[in-house]
């Protein structure tokens, strides 16, 4: 019975959203994810951080939206057919926020078995790994599962090619 | 079932607000009857509703507390300290018990014990005060008692012999004026000439207008000794003292003229004519002494939960959003009658935003109460001797807004009791007056409600603060500050100035977390203090927190919201006029005016040499301070939606809206624009 159940538990299988920055694929699991956006008019907002790209109408709300590529250390995002917005849905200092999130392009929901996802090695500092909550293989790509939480909440721009090859060389 | 508890509850609560509310202002004003009319008036309501839905606890205490105030108001007993105090704390009674319903702690009902017996304990002192009252009373019975008064007509014709007994017809008369009210009307008409007159003989006959709260056989036991001697003829004319009817006198006094006496029937018919329009002025004058004494006592409203209220509000928020669309379309599509149709929606949503948002305001009077009790308890405990002094009050806000305002003011008062005035002896040390103050002033400008707490005590301790600030490391020992920048410092997180740590303030919480509540909506606080003369918290507060009247302009490819209650005025300027001007002021209508490009200070491209930029001059602390924009492109009404917590840092930007194209347009915060481009335009100028 008991063994059982362990079993059930590494089975349990989650959904995941993947999408690419650059070459890199990321995903994120379905629970954070509202709806998926094409690119609109974005409103800027003075003064802001660089990876806050402006603020958009959705539905009659007004959403922030953060370029994930700036966020991440990377350049900006170039607006192409692909780019879309992920409408996330985050905890942030006790209330649940919307954020959108500017990503290159969207590829598809992927089930993965929790037994297939490879939890984080300890890398570098605790506080980089926090970022990413496992990684997996899919199609023979490395994706990266990210904590969206964390990421989106704070104020920092992570070096996320610095922390998927820190991961990526513990892996293997 | 429930449903009706629940309306009891909230009609219990207003109860004991307006309870407690009079009971603070009787204690200032004992000589003002009204109020205690109005709080035997609650307590009695709170008696039958609280026996009605099952609340036995609370009519017990309010029986034997209306008892009470019955007494007061039948001038029957004063008003003593003592009962202030009972009545307070019966009045928190009462609340607690509400709030349990039906299981009651121990505690509580322990304290329902004691405070009965409290009362009656009362009731019962002040028996032998109370006879001694009646006595006195007894021989002048006052004009006012006779509210309850009925109106007698009394025919009195002494048979000529009545004075064989020793009768005095006079005495009787005397009697009956002092039952109450009266017109005497004496008959002469049957005296004869004077050379025929018999001494022994009684000639006249008497009309008597009573009007007395004694019962009809109290009247007749006047006459109890002559009723043999006369014909007497005694009728209740009215239910209502008719003799208050200045009509009704000089009716009377017409008819008396006639020579003869009125009679009965005549009386009959005239009393009828004023049953009527009595009733009603009894309660005009009733209803009205009530609005004096509190002004929407009466008004008649009804009772709509604020659920309804915010779903109102969305909606509105809602059709002025859809309105922005339909005007935009309109203005596509060139056709009259929509544009006809589109202005006259506009000006009907416009109006209907205006109303709901009327709907929503609360005047501050409904804090006030609670912090006259906050003061009247605090005080006694500290042992200081506090006046509390409210002045417009009738200042009304959104009821959002009051609601996160009640527990920063709380603060900021308890901060002036604790902290702020000094003990009588330090005060008299000083040679201040005995009594501290602690004024409260609410008054309107432009948009915003400035409310301003005030109080003489000692005010903030420079030395103090400095001290404090450098052991919490806010500043090093050889800092330069002004004055007004230390005293900015109380609003720093975890300052607290009070050495010792009272029961009272020092909680932890200090004016840094009143300060984040104010900023919550969108409010200011700022601190002005004299030591030993007082200090002065002001808070401005927005009107209203979801829709504002704007001006729509565009810096670059991005829309904004300027508020139109900030503009002065808008001036068109050419782009070459503003590159020449010196020290970035330029000259409008003769006068040097210090600008902002908006362009230039969010990091924009510059615009053409040729361009036509446009400057809105906006009034800064009563300085005038212009912002230039690409263009003004209209009036608009803007409902406002936060822009999340992502920008919280982004503070010149105080929320955005979205206009009727569907993009989304920021609305500035004029205010701190013009104090972030100033700190900012200083340091680049000490650079240089």
């Amino acid at each position: 019975m008991n063994t059982n159940t362990s079993e059930s538990s590494k089975n349990i299988i989650h959904s995941y959203l993947t999408f690419k920055l650059g070459d890199e694929f990321f995903a994120v699991s379905v629970n954070n994810v509202l709806n998926i956006l094409e690119m609109t008019k974005i409103t800027k907002v003075p003064q802001a951080p660089a990876y806050m790209k402006g603020v958009i109408n959705l539905r009659g709300s007004v959403l922030p939206l953060v370029d994930t590529r700036i966020k991440f250390g990377m350049t900006e995002t170039e607006y192409t057919s692909n780019t879309c917005i992920l409408v996330l849905e985050i905890p942030m200092e006790k209330d649940t926020v919307k954020v959108g999130a500017l990503v290159d392009s969207v590829q598809e929901v992927v089930e993965l078995q929790e037994d297939t996802i490879q939890p984080p090695p300890s890398i570098g500092s605790r506080y980089k790994s926090s970022y990413i909550d496992g990684m997996a293989k899919v199609m023979d790509e490395f994706v990266m599962i990210l904590n969206v939480a964390s990421i989106f909440s704070g104020e920092d721009v992570i070096n996320i090619q610095e922390v998927t090859d820190q991961i990526k060389q513990a892996a293997q | 079932m429930d449903k009706l508890i629940v309306k009891f509850i909230e009609e219990a609560s207003e109860h004991i607000q307006i309870i407690e509310q009079n009971m603070l202002l009787l204690e200032k004003d004992p000589e003002n009857t009204g109020y205690i009319e109005i709080i035997f008036r609650s307590m009695h309501t709170l008696k039958g509703a609280g026996s009605m839905f099952g609340f036995e606890n609370i009519s017990e205490i309010t029986h034997d507390l209306e008892n009470v105030y019955d007494e007061i108001r039948a001038q029957k007993r004063t008003l003593s300290r003592e009962l202030f105090d009972i009545t307070l704390s019966a009045v928190d009674h009462i609340k607690e018990l509400i709030k349990f319903g039906n299981k009651i702690p121990e505690e509580i009902a322990n304290n329902q014990v004691f405070l009965v017996q409290r009362i009656r304990a009362m009731i019962s002192e002040n028996v032998h005060e109370k006879n001694k009252l009646f006595i006195s009373g007894e021989s002048e019975p006052k004009e006012e008692a006779l509210k309850n008064a009925g109106t007698y007509y009394i025919s009195f014709k002494p048979f000529d012999n009545i004075f064989d007994n020793g009768t005095n017809p006079l005495y009787l008369i005397d009697e009956l004026v002092n039952l109450g009210s009266s017109i005497v009307i004496p008959y002469l008409n049957n005296v004869p000439d004077i050379t025929t007159i018999d001494p022994f003989v009684c000639y006249t006959y008497w009309e008597i207008f009573l009007a007395t709260e004694s019962d009809i056989s109290i009247i007749h036991d006047v006459f109890l000794f002559v009723e043999d001697l006369c014909t007497l003829d005694i009728h209740k004319i009215s239910d209502n003292n008719l003799l208050k009817e200045k009509k009704f006198v000089r009716k009377i006094d017409k008819l008396r003229h006639t020579g003869h006496d009125i009679g009965i029937n005549e009386v009959q018919i005239l009393a009828n004519e004023f049953k009527d329009s009595v009733s009603q002025k009894v309660k005009k004058a009733m209803n009205s002494t009530y609005a004096q004494v509190s002004k929407d006592y009466s008004i008649s409203s009804i009772r709509v939960s604020s659920e309804k209220l915010d779903q109102l509000m969305n909606l509105v928020s809602e059709l002025v959003t859809t309105q922005a669309r339909l005007n935009l379309y309109a203005q596509q599509n060139n056709s009259n009658e929509l544009t006809t149709i589109t202005e006259t929606t506009q000006k009907l949503s416009r109006q209907l935003r205006d109303l709901t948002f009327e709907i929503a305001l609360v005047p501050i009077d409904t804090l006030v109460t609670r912090f006259q009790r906050l003061v009247r308890d605090l005080s006694k405990e500290l042992g200081k001797d506090v006046i509390f002094e409210t002045q417009g009050t009738e200042t009304e806000l959104d009821k959002t807004i009051i609601e996160n305002l009640t527990d920063p003011l709380m603060h900021i008062i308890r901060n002036c009791l604790d902290h702020g005035i000094e003990s009588s002896k330090t005060r008299q040390e000083l040679g201040k007056p005995e009594y501290g103050k602690i004024i409260m002033n609410a008054f309107h400008s432009s948009t915003n409600v400035h409310i301003e707490i005030i109080d003489d005590g000692a005010g903030l301790n420079n030395e103090k603060i400095r001290r404090k600030a450098i052991n919490h490391g806010l500043i090093t020992e050889d800092t330069v500050l002004s004055e007004r920048q230390l005293h900015d410092l109380i609003f720093q997180p975890g300052f607290s100035t009070a050495e010792i740590v009272t029961d009272v303030s020092g909680r932890g919480v200090g004016m840094d977390v009143v300060k984040q509540k104010i900023a919550g909506i969108r409010g200011q606080i700022s601190v002005e203090s004299e030591k030993n003369k007082g200090t002065k918290i002001t808070l401005i507060i927005p009107l209203t927190l979801s829709i504002i009247d704007g001006l729509l302009v565009k810096v670059e490819n991005t829309n904004y919201i300027i508020p139109l209650s900030a503009i002065e005025k808008i001036y068109a300027i050419q782009h070459q006029q503003l590159k020449k001007s010196f020290n970035n002021q330029i000259v409008l209508d003769g006068k040097r005016i210090p600008y902002f490009s908006l362009r230039h200070e969010f990091q924009c491209s510059e615009m053409n040499a040729d361009g036509i930029e446009q400057v809105i001059l906006i009034e800064y602390e009563k300085q005038k301070v212009g912002l230039v924009v690409d263009l003004v492109i209209g009036e608009y009404q803007a409902v406002l939606k936060p822009i999340g917590k992502h920008y919280k840092d982004q503070e010149i930007i105080s929320a955005a809206t979205i206009l009727g194209d569907g993009t989304v347009a920021l609305v500035m915060d004029t205010s701190k624009i013009i104090t972030h481009f100033n700190a900012h335009f200083l340091k680049s100028e000490v650079k240089i």
